[in-house]
């Protein structure tokens, strides 16, 4: 599903050179559910937008769910792109739209015909637990609530694969459980998952497969 | 997909707010700068059509030809070229129209001792000789002739009227195309300022996999209806100004150009306003500066 050999990402501030990503190297199969742990600042960020084409590498190569994300033309990034779903730490919703039109904005712009759109959408509220809150703004929402409404939305597209920038960063323990919860089922039915976290005690508890990064280099790979 | 283009569109517009109603506002005034000058130049195009197609040149006889001899005069003047077709007027046939011409004074035609009128004959030249040039050009050769006494006739006033429809085309573009590029300018504005408001969405359009095309596609559409827009207020605005002055342009334009009424746009003219105001509108919505993805 991932591919990474030798990656390296530098970002230049005029005479400065900052090192995010140091000659990383990485397979993730089909069907994991994988860990990308470190502190912050560490690259995991950086490494997550090299994926879904947000960032293009300096060096090295990249493949994604088939795609040869480096050398991609402007053009293919959309296809790249729907095979992907992202969440984030701040759940990024639209804020003028309520939940229900924020997850179906996702089909409208994807061109998905009007007659399934309610039905998909209201599936994938009910799969993540939030459809009784389909017609509520962001603003009316728990931060817990509003990180459900992004996995939704990062889910009505099927994606072959789920990457979750720090999903669980803005959310207290018993909120965070809730969200891994949710991420292992949503793992459990088939999507790979590739979760980015600083809390180390977070990776344990899940037991999955962890990738350990630090000053950009990758320095563990823990089964 | 067309509806929630189309509804994003709409709701770009009302994102807009006063700069699109300014863009709207500014198409209507450029798009009526333009459409009053092409009515007026319009209508001077038909009178111009009108008089070229009665104007004649008269070539005043030294004497009466015999009634034998008309069908050779008629021959040798039309070899001189440039002829389209001729009329012989007889001296008597002069008379009976100064008569008609002068109606209740027909009386004092009577009184004169003898008909001073010249027999003539009526020119009307070929099309390439409907120019002043032309024009002199045949005189020339009609003068040359024997029989001929005088020749009299002269495109100079239809000429002027052709030019002053030159210069009504030319105010009318310049001024169309200053208010137009003005009109373009405030659609791009209003346009980046719903790019900036519509960031985070497109962001989130990005992230998903939408392409490109339905992202700026709703911008486009924004643009098309404030052009459409205002190009209806302006054909609407133009026709309520026509039939408000029908009543007093046509009389004048009867004596002035002897049209006898005043011309509208044809549907295809009003379509051709339209897609003008569409295309203003369409533009500024292309030349938006947004944000680009990396």
């Amino acid at each position: 599903m991932i591919q990474l050999k030798s990656v390296s990402k530098v970002y230049r501030v005029g005479p400065v050179k900052v090192t995010a990503l140091d000659g990383v190297s990485l397979e993730i199969e089909k069907g994991e559910f994988t860990v990308l742990a470190g502190p912050s600042g560490s690259g995991k960020t950086t490494l997550l937008r090299l994926l879904y084409r947000d960032e293009v590498p300096t060096e090295g190569e990249i493949r994604v769910a088939g795609f040869d994300v480096t050398g991609m033309r402007r053009s293919r990034i959309p296809h790249l792109r729907r095979a992907v779903g992202v969440v984030f730490q701040d759940a990024k919703l639209l804020p003028a739209r309520n939940v229900y039109d924020n997850v179906a904005f996702v089909l409208r712009v994807l061109g998905t015909p009007r007659r399934e759109i309610t039905p998909r959408v209201m599936q994938t509220l009910k799969a993540v637990g939030i459809s009784a809150r389909a017609q509520a703004l962001p603003a009316q929402l728990s931060q817990g609530e509003q990180q459900r409404a992004a996995l939704a939305r990062a889910l009505i597209k099927e994606p072959a694969l789920l990457l979750a920038d720090e999903p669980t960063g803005n959310l207290d323990e018993a909120m965070a459980e809730e969200i891994l919860y949710l991420l292992s089922d949503i793992w459990n039915r088939g999507t790979t998952i590739l979760l980015a976290t600083h809390r180390a005690t977070l990776a344990n508890q899940l037991k999955r497969r962890t990738l350990v990064l630090d000053g950009g280099r990758l320095l563990k790979d823990e089964a | 997909m067309l509806f929630f283009l189309v509804g994003e569109a709409l709701r770009d517009l009302r994102r807009g707010g006063r700069v699109a109603v300014s863009a709207v506002l500014l198409i209507t005034l450029s798009l009526t700068a333009l459409g009053a000058f092409w009515v007026l130049s319009l209508n001077l195009g038909r009178a111009l059509v009108q008089w070229r197609d009665r104007f004649r040149v008269v070539v005043y006889l030294r004497e009466e030809p015999p009634a034998g001899q008309v069908e050779g005069l008629l021959k040798k003047i039309e070899g001189v070229g440039g002829i389209q077709r001729l009329r012989y007027v007889s001296k008597g046939q002069a008379l009976q129209a100064l008569r008609r011409q002068i109606g209740g004074q027909a009386s004092v035609v009577a009184e004169l001792p003898a008909n001073p009128l010249p027999a003539s004959v009526e020119v009307t030249p070929a099309g390439e000789a409907m120019t002043p040039e032309g024009t002199r050009a045949l005189i020339q050769r009609l003068s040359a002739l024997a029989e001929v006494e005088e020749v009299q006739g002269g495109t100079a006033w239809v000429e002027w009227l052709a030019q002053l429809q030159g210069l009504l085309q030319a105010i009318g573009l310049s001024l169309g195309a200053v208010l137009a590029l003005a009109a373009i300018l405030t659609a791009t504005t209003a346009t980046t300022l719903v790019l900036h408001a519509r960031r985070e969405e497109m962001e989130i359009m990005r992230l998903v996999g939408a392409s490109e095309m339905v992202i700026r596609l709703p911008l486009l559409l924004q643009g098309l209806i404030q052009g459409f827009v205002g190009a209806a207020m302006a054909v609407g605005g133009l026709y309520g100004a026509y039939r408000l002055a029908l009543p007093t342009l046509e009389p004048l334009l009867s004596f002035t150009l002897g049209l006898p009424r005043a011309a509208f746009f044809a549907p295809a003219e009003i379509a051709v306003l339209v897609g003008g105001g569409g295309l203003l509108g369409a533009l500024g919505g292309l030349m938006a500066k947004g944000e680009r993805p990396a």
